[in-house]
């Protein structure tokens, strides 16, 4: 299904692609407080892991692959800068 | 450069790689703990898998990438190195050498191969699992103790022990990052960290699924190969990822799940960890997270328990200066937040508080001194000014260029590209970049280009020695004195300069017989082991030169010699003892120059050559007589092994006995000219020595005319040119001799053996031109029409269907454009 850019996060649903990553990127960087829904998310591309891992948007809904949530579970909260 | 080049330059550098792989191998076998060799048998190895990725060899790239890992294992002396180690290594060898050469008949490697690959690859990794060797693994310890900062300061905090168990493999660095309490539970599980390269998303991997897809996956832990870039520079597809998981499942699970990747994973069985600890590992130091301040807090507590414990403080203390360096790359980044300046403050606080020494204090106050409100660079600067100083200099500087940043160990096995050892000294490591830097540039060159050039030389000299014929005819036919001086000028110029170019090109065909020699160990080797017998192979003087063609033609003939040293030669070890030799024999092969011949010497301790023996063998077989047998010496005796058809074995078995031993040993040293002799005494050895020419470019010939055509003859076969008067010739039938010297000398007329519609003729004084020749120990009377001096002449071998022609050795173009056809009297007379 791919990413739905809503008003205030980022609906990540079922598998995210490779080329989704450029996009989703690109949209969190222009936010002021970015965040991303996991709660309908099977499986994202290690890019896009990558790019949440980086931007370190703030993660709503708990995601449905435990690895997944485990990952990200340490990456929102006190951003370096 | 397009596909095809790269793939010759593949295979020439595959074939350069192999052969020297080969050699280590060898040399390895005798010092199986010396470092130096062991490096640079990684080094080629990991040259040559590298060159093997650049294309889709996979069959080629598995095995080379198993051997690639078992060395350097054995490198890191983790695993010792043993005969079966080495006849594994040496069949994957022989494997990729066939591989080759079917990539360069094909340019691909036929579905056949990818059995025997998988095969070979795993007798190569079956060799992994083997056992540590104690000593060897000892006697490294002090070099690249096996032991990660963290690790070793739990250690030396709760049990103060020595920092090292040398016999185990040592716990990598990363699986810090696996939770205690799963490595407890699944002591048979595998950890594994995978570090997909930047440009993996580029070909359609996706790192993340495959790790979450590890078979029985029981961990998972996502890191980054480098800090975040700031996240307005950050490139989304270049991946940074680091991942760390445990699996329950087999080793060859997991290694299978991720062959595609082989060289971006390790994997490590826990069972191969033990009996070290587990519980060595640390809470969890949570990667993603790790700001340089928490790394700070993290290893501050640990580095000042240390200070006393001898290697683990040295650890310690190299794993501080690593994270200063990490800390001033980090500020020479642009683009620094103020927040990230302020960790770097913090964690260099806490790395000067930990190293704990009076610089260090004082150090300290000057950091606090800065300005709050300093820049990255003001920070960068101080920190690189005040870098405390330490024993691990070097291994330090080299860390800060090193990729995975902020988890770089000094003692990381196989991760740093440069193929040094981890624990190899700084001064090393600078010695041999040095070395590449500092090394003459080195053209390879495909033969075939070289005799190209040879050829052009070789005609060039043919069209320069058309001038003096032409300034003839000017002077004679255009009464053109004044130019036909001119022209001989020029002639004198241009002779000059294409003497000097056939010199510089002889040069460059010029190889050391080192060369051939390479195949002999290996050679010895085997054959010895398979006789059972112990022999030791001594080569000198492997850096004598002579021609490629010459260097080439030995290969053959050479292994006959060994072989039959080796088979008939040296006895078993049980009777050399009880002939009062050592059990081991030896092989010696010297090569020497002796003015404008290269002499190779074999020698054996063995047997010896029995004549009396092979007299009766000649007989038995029927070459010779035998009363003439009776008559022959000794040493006439032992000449005998080089009739064709002669064999002393009295079966045959796959190294000899089919009677075409020295026979074409003989003919092979011959046919470039060379000579070889035997001398052997019975119960101590045989000694066999090959002479031969340095070069066979330019082959001198005497001219001669019989039946109005003109002949060359090489001049080293002739032994003088004499006038014999008609009447001084003796018939004998149909034979004719002569006396010479008081010697009687048998006479043949060329025109005879080249079936020319002529008889010899005679000059004015009726006396016949006569070129004695010699025939191994006899000389031969030819007779011949006319004599027309000498000249130097590029010798071309007959080809396509004239190369059955035995009585002719070649052809030579003359200045004058007539080819010149040049004898070869062994093979006419």
């Amino acid at each position: 299904m791919g990413i739905r850019y809503l008003k205030k996060y980022a609906a990540l649903e079922d598998i995210v692609t490779v080329e989704d990553a450029e996009t989703l990127f690109g949209w969190l960087k222009q936010q002021a407080k970015p965040a991303v829904n996991l709660s309908k998310c099977v499986h994202v591309h290690a890019a896009v892991l990558q790019v949440l891992l980086l931007v370190k948007p703030q993660v709503h809904g708990h995601a449905a692959d435990p690895w997944l949530a485990q990952a990200l579970g340490c990456a929102p909260g006190q951003a370096s800068d | 450069m397009n596909q095809t080049e790269l793939l010759d330059q593949f295979i020439l550098e595959a074939r350069d790689c192999l052969e020297q792989i080969g050699q280590r191998l060898l040399e390895v076998e005798k010092s199986p703990t010396d470092a130096e060799l062991l490096n640079d048998l990684f080094r080629l190895v990991h040259t040559l898998k590298g060159n093997c990725g650049l294309f889709e060899f996979k069959p080629l790239e598995r095995v080379v990438h198993a051997g690639e890992d078992l060395l350097d294992r054995v490198r890191n002396g983790t695993l010792g190195y043993s005969n079966d180690m080495a006849d594994a290594l040496l069949d994957a060898m022989d494997f990729t050498a066939q591989m080759i050469d079917e990539i360069e008949q094909t340019g691909a490697i036929s579905s056949a191969a990818e059995g025997r690959s998988q095969a070979l690859a795993t007798a190569l990794r079956a060799h992994l699992a083997g056992p540590a060797p104690t000593a060897v693994a000892t006697q490294s310890a002090p070099a690249d103790a096996p032991v990660t900062a963290t690790a070793a300061a739990t250690t030396a905090a709760t049990t103060t022990a020595p920092a090292a168990t040398p016999h185990v493999t040592p716990a990598p660095a990363w699986m810090d990052r696996i939770p205690t309490t799963l490595l407890e539970r699944f002591p048979d599980a595998v950890v594994w960290r995978y570090r997909p390269e930047p440009e993996c998303f580029f070909k359609g991997e996706d790192p993340w699924l495959l790790s979450r897809q590890v078979p029985a996956l029981k961990h998972l832990d996502v890191g980054t190969q480098g800090a975040w870039p700031p996240v307005e520079e950050a490139d989304c597809y270049q991946c940074n990822l680091d991942l760390v998981g445990l699996s329950d499942a087999p080793i060859a699970y997991v290694s299978d799940h991720f062959r595609c990747v082989p060289e971006q994973v390790e994997v490590i069985a826990l069972s191969a960890l033990r009996p070290a600890p587990p519980v060595a590992a640390p809470a969890p130091v949570p990667v993603a997270t790790t700001t340089p301040a928490a790394v700070a807090t993290t290893v501050a507590p640990t580095l000042s328990v240390a200070p006393g414990g001898g290697q683990a403080a040295a650890n310690l203390r190299k794993r501080a200066l690593q994270m200063w360096d990490d800390q001033i790359a980090l500020l020479s980044r642009s683009g620094i937040a103020p927040g990230t300046v302020a960790a770097v403050r913090l964690s260099l606080q806490g790395l000067l508080r930990a190293t704990a020494d009076d610089s260090a204090a004082l150090h300290l106050t000057t950091l606090l001194a800065l300005p709050a409100n300093a820049s990255a660079a003001a920070v960068g600067q101080w920190a690189a000014q005040h870098r405390p100083t330490g024993e691990a200099h070097g291994d330090a500087s080299n860390a800060t260029d090193h990729p995975d940043g902020l988890d770089v160990h000094a003692d990381h096995p196989a991760s740093d590209g440069s193929g040094l050892p981890p624990g190899t000294p700084p001064d090393a490591a600078r010695r041999s970049s040095g070395d590449d830097g500092g090394h003459q540039k080195v053209l390879k060159v495909g033969q075939e280009k070289i005799d190209r050039l040879m050829d052009l030389i070789g005609e060039m000299v043919v069209a320069k020695n058309a001038l003096p014929y032409l300034a003839q005819r000017a002077e004679t036919h255009f009464q053109q004195r004044e130019l036909a001086r001119e022209i001989k000028a020029q002639y004198a110029v241009i002779n000059r300069i294409a003497e000097d170019m056939q010199h510089a090109i002889m040069q460059v065909r010029m190889l050391p017989v080192g060369t051939v020699f390479q195949r002999f160990g290996r050679l010895v080797r085997d054959i010895s082991r398979k006789l059972g017998k112990e022999v030791e192979l001594v080569v000198e003087g492997e850096d004598t030169e002579a021609d490629k063609n010459v260097i080439e033609s030995l290969a053959d003939p050479l292994i006959h010699i060994i072989r039959n040293s080796l088979d008939h030669g040296i006895e078993l070890p049980e009777a050399r003892r009880k002939a009062g030799k050592p059990a081991h024999g030896t092989i010696r092969v010297a090569a020497r120059q002796e003015s404008d011949r290269v002499v190779i010497e074999i020698d054996d301790d063995g047997a010896g050559v029995d004549p009396n023996r092979i007299r009766r063998k000649a007989i038995e077989r029927g070459l010779i007589p035998e009363d003439k047998a009776a008559t022959l010496t000794d040493t006439e005796a032992v000449q005998l092994i080089f009739l064709p058809g002669f064999s002393t074995a009295d079966t045959i078995s796959d190294l000899s006995g089919r009677g075409v031993g020295m026979d074409v040993v003989r003919t092979a040293v011959e046919r470039i000219n060379g000579h070889v002799e035997l001398s052997s005494q019975f119960g101590k050895g045989t000694r066999l020595r090959l002479s031969l020419p340095l070069s066979m470019a330019v082959t001198n010939v005497m001219i001669i005319e019989a039946g109005g055509r003109r002949f060359g003859v090489p001049m080293d076969l002739i032994v003088e040119t004499v006038r014999v008067h008609a009447d001084d010739i003796h018939h004998f039938k149909q034979a004719q001799t002569t006396v010479l010297r008081g010697r009687i000398v048998p006479l043949r007329a060329l025109h005879g053996l080249l079936a020319l519609d002529d008889t010899p003729h005679l000059n004015e004084e009726g006396e016949h031109a006569v070129l004695v020749v010699r025939f191994g120990s006899e000389n031969v009377g030819l007779l011949v029409d006319q004599f027309h001096g000498a000249t130097d002449i590029i010798l071309k071998p007959l080809e396509g269907v004239l190369a059955g022609l035995t009585g002719f050795a070649g052809t030579a173009l003359m200045g004058d454009g007539s080819v010149l056809m040049v004898l070869n009297p062994k093979e006419l007379v």
